[in-house]
C-alpha cells in the first residue's frame, strides 16, 4: 500500500512537472476577423482562453475592407496585416504589438493576402491574392521594406496565390496559386523566382488534362491553399484544397515525396516546431486533423465549434494549437485551442465574424 | 550525463556563442561606402555603382547585404544582393524623375542589429518645352484689368503645373501684372507680355487702347426675389452716344445688409457673367463696373419659406441589427391594393425582412429571408412586382453575388435562383431595370444579368472602366440610361437601351440631353455616354434630375466620407460628412458642377428624386427635403431651400436614440426611409401653420 501510495505521489509530481510549464505559461495570439474589420488579441493560459483585446482595423467605414493575413515580424515588435479591399486596391498595415497602434500602411495589389517577414533579408513577402479576378489573371508577390513600408517589387507568380511562407532561414519564399496548381520558389534576396512544381499527381500541360469547367474558368484540380515548412527546411507541406490531400515536398529534390489523404476541404496547415506534428485545417467539415509526421498517419480529428475552419498557428513549444474558425452569417467567429498532447479541444473564445488570419505574437511565463 | 557529454555540450555552446561574437558586428561599427556617392541621371539612363559594407577602419565586413531601388517602378538594381564578403557593383536604371535613392541594408537576423543606408539618385524632369497663354486678349482698354493664365508643357508632352511662371510686361507704365496674374492696363502703348518659367519664355503682343466707355448700364431679371433664387443682371458699357462697348471687361460685386441683425452676414454668390443668388434674406446692391465707371442695382431678398412640417405617419422598429436599404410597392394578384416594402440587414445575419404596409401606421414583418451572408446591402423589386433582388457579401464560401426572389407573394418569398459566378468580391448595390439585373459587382465593374427567366439567370454584358485603379460603387437607371457611381471617376451615364425614339417619346428625349445621344447601346453592349471626375475621390450616389422648373438636366452625385470613421462597429454613432454636388449635364460634352448641398457636420448617403423635389438620406443628420426647383447655384442648404428634415431615432433602435439614414422613396403620398440605426419610417410633409396634408 505504502509503495503504491509512493508511486501514485511520484506519479502526481511527474505530472505536475511536466504540464506546470504551460500551466504558468501565457501564449498571446492576434487573429484577423474578416467580416467585422477587426483583429482580436487573444490569450490563453494554459486552460482557458480570454479575448485581452479587439482592435477595429481599416479606412473604410461602411464596406468591409476584410482583414486576411497577419503576422508577427521575427523580433515579435510589429503585426502586419493585409487588408483586402480598398478602392480597388488592397493594402498592408503595420501595427506595434502591445500597444498596437498603427504605424503605417501601403498600398499592394487586390486583394493581398498571406504574409511573412523574412528573418534573414528583413524585408516582408506578400501575394496579391486576387480572390475575385477573372481566375485567369496571373498575380503576384509584393515585397516590402517594412521599416520604410515602401513596396519595393512584385514578382509575377500563377493564378490567385494565397498561402505562402518562408524557410525558417528566411532565405526561400514559397507560395502557391490555387488557379495554377503550383509552388513557386522564391529566391528571398535576389527576388526572383527560382523553381516552380505542380502540386498534382502530374504535371500540367497549361492547365490541360486535370482541369474541369465552371462557368467559363477553367480550373486544375488541386486547388492548392498553402504551404508550410518543417523546421529543419528540408521538407514543405502543401495543401491542395481540391483534391483533399496535403503533399510534402523535399525541398532539395524538389519532388513529392508522400501524400496524404485528408477529409474534405483541407486549407491551411502547420508543422509544429518539435517537427513532429501536423496541423491541418478541414475547412469543409468544420474539423482541425493531427498528423504525425514520421508516421504520416492523422492521429485526430477535432470537431471545431463553428462551420467553417480556416486557419492554424502552432505555439513554439509545441503544446498548442490555435485554429480560426469563420462560422456563417452573424456567428461570431472562433479561436479553437486544441492540446497537442491529449489531441482535445481545450478552449475556444468568440470573437468578430468570419475569424481569418491568424498569427502567434509570444509566451509568457 | 555522463562527463564526456557534458564536455561535448560545453565545447558545441562555445563554438556557437564565438563564431556568433565573430561573424555578428556591433551594428555601430559597419557602414556603407558609395562609389560614387551619388548619381544624376536622365529617365532610362543606367550608371554602375559600386556599394561595400565596411567595419572599423575600412574593413571588409564579410557579410552580405541587399539592394533595392525604393518605391517599386522607380529605379531597377542588378544585382540585388551583394557577394559574400559584402561587395556589389550594382547596375543601376531609373524610371521616374524626382529625388529616387539607391537603398542599402546589411543582414542579420536581429532587426536591430541591420545597418542600412541610401544613396542620392536625382533623376531631372524633363525640361520645360514650351509655354502657352490660356487666352488670346491682345487688346485692353485702358483702366481696365485682365487676369492671364498660361499652360506650361515639357519635352515628354506633359503639362507641368510649375509654381513659379511669372509674368512680365516690357512697359510697366502702360500695362503692369499684380502677383496674381492680372494684368492692369494703366495708358495707351504697346508692351510685350512675357509668361516666363526657368528659362522658357512665351510672348505676344498686347496694345493698350484708350477706353470708350464712359458709363454704365445694369439691369436685372427681378427686383425683388427670394434667397435661393438666381438673379440675373445684364450690365452694359456704354460710349458716348450710349453706344455699347461690346468688349469691354465688366466685374461684378455686391453688398448687402442682412435682415436679421448687426454683424450678421449678408451671404451670397456673384458670378462674373452676372449672375447672383442670395443665402440670407435683406437688401442686396448689386455692383457693375469697367474702366473706372460703375452702376449699381439694389434688390430686395425675401426669406425662401418653403418650411413644412413632417409627420411621423408609422414606423417598423428593427431593434437587433442593423438596417441597410428599402424598396416600396404595390402588390399584385391577390395583394392587388396592398403595399409591401422590403429592408436589407447590413453586419448581420443575412436576413432581409418583408413589410406589409398597407397601413403605414401598421407597418407589420411579414416575411424574412435568410441567405448566407453578413450583409444583405441593397434590395430591389422589378417594375412589375414580380422578382425580387438581394444582394450577398460576407458568404461564408465566399460566394457572394446576389439571389433572386419570388415576391409576387410578400407573405410567402421564394428563392428563385442565385447568381454568383464571378461574383465573389461581393455585390454592393443592383438595380432591376426591363428583366435585366445591374449588379455592382467587387466595386469594379458592372455585370448586366438577363433574368427574362429568373430561375435561369445569364449574364449578357459587362460595364467596366478602363481608368487605373477605378471602383465604382452604384449604379441607377432610369429611361434606360444607366448612372453609376464611381469614386474618384465619378458619375458615368452609360446608355443600355434608351427608350424607343418614336413621337410618344419624343418630348423627353428632347429634355434629356443624354437620352438624345443614346440609341446604340444595349445590356449586352452598354455604351458610354458622358461623364465626370470626381477629384475628392467620395462620389458614392447618382441620380439624374431633370428640372421641371428649368429643363435643365443634372446628375446629382452624392459623396459618402467617414473621416472620423464607422461608429456601427463599436455600437456608437457615426460622424460622417459630404454632400450632394448638383452637375449640370445640359451640354454634355461639358458637365459642370454649380451647386452644392451640404448639411453642415453631417454625411450624405442615397437619394431620390421626385419633381423638383431632393429627398435626401443624410446619415446622423436625419432625413432631409430640399426644394430643388428654378436655376441652382451655389449653397443650396444656406439659401433657406430646406422644406424639412426628420430626425429618426428610437430608444429601442439597434443604436438607441441616434439618426442614422440610410435611404429613402417617396411612394404614393408619403416618403418611406430606412434608418440603420432603427429600421423603416413612413412620414408625410404638412404645411408649417396647419395641420393640412401636403402631397
Amino acid at each position: 500500500m505504502r509503495r503504491l501510495k509512493r508511486r501514485i505521489n511520484v506519479l502526481f509530481l511527474l505530472t505536475i512537472f511536466l504540464i506546470s510549464p504551460s500551466l504558468g505559461r501565457d501564449y498571446y495570439i492576434y487573429a484577423t476577423a474578416e467580416s467585422e474589420d477587426e483583429v482580436a488579441l487573444v490569450r490563453f493560459d494554459g486552460k482557458k482562453i480570454h479575448v485581452e483585446k479587439r482592435i477595429p482595423v481599416g479606412v473604410w467605414p461602411i464596406e468591409i475592407e476584410g482583414p486576411h493575413g497577419i503576422n508577427v515580424s521575427p523580433d515579435g515588435e510589429y503585426w502586419y496585416l493585409s487588408m483586402a479591399h480598398g478602392i480597388p486596391f488592397g493594402h498592408l498595415y503595420k501595427y506595434r504589438t502591445g500597444s498596437d497602434e498603427l504605424v503605417d500602411r501601403v498600398e499592394l495589389g487586390l486583394f493581398p493576402a498571406t504574409l511573412q517577414v523574412s528573418p534573414a533579408t528583413g524585408l516582408l513577402y506578400v501575394v496579391n491574392f486576387n480572390l475575385h479576378g477573372g481566375h485567369d489573371e496571373v498575380s503576384t508577390v509584393s515585397i516590402v521594406d517594412p521599416e520604410e513600408m515602401v513596396e519595393i517589387d512584385r514578382v509575377e507568380t500563377g493564378i490567385m496565390p494565397h498561402g505562402s511562407r518562408l524557410l525558417n532561414n528566411g532565405l526561400k519564399h514559397y507560395s502557391v496559386a490555387m488557379m495554377s496548381a503550383k509552388l513557386y520558389e522564391l529566391d528571398a534576396m535576389r527576388m526572383e523566382i527560382t523553381r516552380t512544381l505542380s502540386t498534382g499527381k502530374h504535371e500540367m500541360k497549361k492547365m490541360g488534362g486535370m482541369k474541369h469547367k465552371m462557368g467559363d474558368h477553367s480550373m486544375p484540380k488541386e486547388k492548392p491553399t498553402w504551404v508550410y515548412p518543417h523546421p529543419n527546411d528540408k521538407f514543405l507541406y502543401v495543401v491542395n484544397n481540391g483534391t483533399d490531400e496535403v503533399v510534402e515536398v523535399d525541398v532539395e529534390r524538389w519532388v513529392i515525396t508522400r501524400r496524404f489523404q485528408t477529409e474534405k476541404g483541407p486549407y491551411n496547415c502547420e508543422v509544429s516546431r518539435d517537427g513532429k506534428k501536423l496541423v491541418v485545417t478541414y475547412k469543409s467539415v468544420a474539423k482541425t486533423a493531427v498528423w504525425d509526421i514520421d508516421s504520416g498517419k492523422e492521429l485526430a480529428k477535432i470537431k471545431n465549434t463553428r462551420k467553417v475552419t480556416h486557419g492554424v498557428v502552432i505555439s513554439p513549444d509545441s503544446k498548442f494549437a490555435f485554429v480560426s474558425v469563420e462560422g456563417i452569417g452573424s456567428e461570431p467567429g472562433s479561436v479553437d485551442v486544441i492540446d497537442l498532447s491529449s489531441l482535445k479541444l481545450v478552449d475556444q473564445a468568440d470573437i468578430g465574424k468570419q475569424a481569418g488570419g491568424i498569427a502567434f505574437w509570444k509566451m509568457e511565463n | 550525463m555522463r562527463l564526456s557529454q557534458v564536455f561535448i555540450v560545453v565545447t558545441f555552446s562555445a563554438t556557437i556563442l564565438f563564431s556568433q561574437e565573430e561573424s555578428e558586428e556591433p551594428s555601430d561599427s559597419l557602414y556603407f561606402q558609395f562609389a560614387p556617392d551619388s548619381l544624376y541621371l536622365e529617365v532610362g539612363d543606367s550608371a554602375v555603382v559600386t556599394i561595400r559594407l565596411l567595419k572599423n577602419e575600412g574593413e571588409s565586413a564579410n557579410s552580405p547585404f541587399y539592394i533595392h531601388g525604393g518605391e517599386r517602378g522607380t529605379v531597377s538594381v542588378y544585382p540585388r544582393i551583394s557577394d559574400s564578403t559584402g561587395v556589389a557593383n550594382v547596375l543601376v536604371k531609373v524610371y521616374r524623375p524626382g529625388d529616387l535613392s539607391l537603398n542599402v541594408r546589411s543582414i542579420s537576423t536581429k532587426r536591430l542589429d541591420r545597418v542600412s543606408d541610401k544613396m542620392p539618385v536625382t533623376v531631372p524632369y524633363p525640361p520645360l518645352a514650351r509655354i502657352e497663354f490660356d487666352q488670346s486678349t491682345t487688346q485692353l482698354y485702358e483702366g481696365t484689368s485682365v487676369q492671364f493664365i498660361a499652360k506650361v508643357f515639357d519635352e515628354a508632352g506633359l503639362t507641368r503645373n510649375e509654381t513659379d511662371l511669372t509674368f512680365v510686361t516690357t512697359n510697366s507704365s502702360i500695362a503692369e501684372f499684380d502677383d496674381f496674374g492680372n494684368l492692369n492696363a494703366k495708358s495707351t502703348g504697346r508692351v510685350r507680355v512675357t509668361a516666363q518659367v526657368d528659362n522658357v519664355t512665351s510672348s505676344i503682343n498686347v496694345r493698350v487702347v484708350k477706353n470708350p466707355v464712359r458709363g454704365m448700364e445694369l439691369s436685372s431679371s427681378s427686383g425683388e426675389v427670394r434667397t435661393g433664387d438666381v438673379v440675373h443682371f445684364n450690365a452694359k458699357a456704354l460710349a458716348r452716344g450710349s453706344r455699347e462697348v461690346e468688349d469691354a471687361p465688366i466685374y461684378y460685386s455686391y453688398t448687402g445688409i442682412a435682415d436679421y441683425g448687426i454683424g450678421l452676414p449678408a451671404a451670397g454668390q456673384m458670378s462674373q457673367d452676372g449672375r447672383f443668388v442670395a443665402e440670407t434674406s435683406g437688401l442686396y446692391t448689386i455692383y457693375a463696373s469697367s474702366g473706372g465707371y460703375s452702376a449699381q442695382k439694389t434688390i430686395k431678398v425675401v426669406p425662401r419659406e418653403v418650411t413644412r412640417k413632417v409627420e411621423l405617419v408609422g414606423y417598423g422598429l428593427v431593434p437587433d441589427v442593423f438596417t441597410s436599404d428599402l424598396w416600396i410597392w404595390p402588390g399584385i394578384g391577390k395583394h392587388e391594393g396592398k403595399d409591401f416594402a422590403v429592408t436589407g440587414t447590413w453586419g448581420a445575419d443575412g436576413n432581409t425582412y418583408f413589410w406589409d404596409v398597407t397601413d403605414p401606421k401598421n407597418m407589420i414583418t411579414i416575411d424574412t429571408v435568410k441567405v448566407d451572408a453578413r450583409t444583405v446591402n441593397d434590395v430591389k423589386i422589378s417594375e412589375d412586382g414580380t422578382v425580387g433582388v438581394i444582394t450577398r457579401e460576407g458568404a461564408s464560401n465566399r460566394k457572394n453575388g446576389f439571389v433572386i426572389l419570388d415576391v409576387s407573394d410578400p407573405y410567402n418569398v421564394d428563392i428563385l435562383s442565385t447568381f454568383n459566378d464571378d461574383m465573389t468580391g461581393g455585390v454592393h448595390n443592383t438595380f432591376v431595370y426591363d428583366n435585366h439585373v445591374y449588379a455592382v459587382n467587387n466595386g469594379r465593374k458592372y455585370d448586366i444579368i438577363n433574368i427574362e427567366d429568373p430561375s435561369n439567370p445569364h449574364r449578357v454584358g459587362v460595364y467596366e472602366l478602363k481608368t487605373p485603379g477605378h471602383s465604382i460603387h452604384d449604379v441607377w437607371i432610369v429611361d434606360g440610361i444607366a448612372y453609376s457611381s464611381n469614386w474618384a471617376d465619378g458619375v458615368h451615364a452609360v446608355d443600355v437601351g434608351g427608350i424607343a425614339y418614336n413621337e410618344r417619346n419624343m418630348p423627353m428625349i428632347q429634355a434629356n440631353p443624354l437620352l438624345a445621344r443614346a440609341g446604340k447601346g444595349s445590356p449586352s453592349n452598354p455604351t458610354p455616354i458622358s461623364y465626370k471626375n470626381d477629384p475628392t475621390g467620395r462620389n458614392h450616389a447618382a441620380f439624374p434630375f431633370l428640372s421641371e422648373s428649368t429643363g435643365e438636366f443634372y446628375i446629382i452625385a452624392g459623396d459618402e466620407s467617414f473621416p472620423f470613421g464607422l461608429g456601427a462597429t463599436k455600437k456608437e454613432p457615426s460622424n460622417p460628412r459630404g454632400g450632394f454636388h448638383f452637375v449640370n449635364f445640359t451640354d454634355p460634352d461639358n458637365p459642370e458642377e454649380v451647386a452644392i448641398y451640404q448639411v453642415p457636420e453631417a454625411g450624405s448617403h442615397n437619394l431620390w428624386v421626385k419633381g423638383d423635389t431632393l429627398m435626401a438620406a443624410f446619415y446622423q443628420g436625419g432625413f432631409r427635403i430640399l426644394d430643388i426647383s428654378g436655376e441652382l447655384m451655389g449653397d443650396l442648404y444656406k439659401q433657406g431651400r430646406e422644406i424639412a428634415f426628420f430626425l429618426s431615432s428610437n430608444k429601442e433602435g439597434h443604436l438607441p436614440n441616434a439618426p442614422m439614414v440610410w435611404g429613402t422613396q417617396p411612394y404614393k403620398g408619403l416618403i418611406y426611409f430606412a434608418d440603420m440605426n432603427s429600421g423603416l419610417y413612413a412620414i408625410r410633409l404638412v404645411s408649417i401653420d396647419a395641420k393640412k396634408e401636403t402631397d
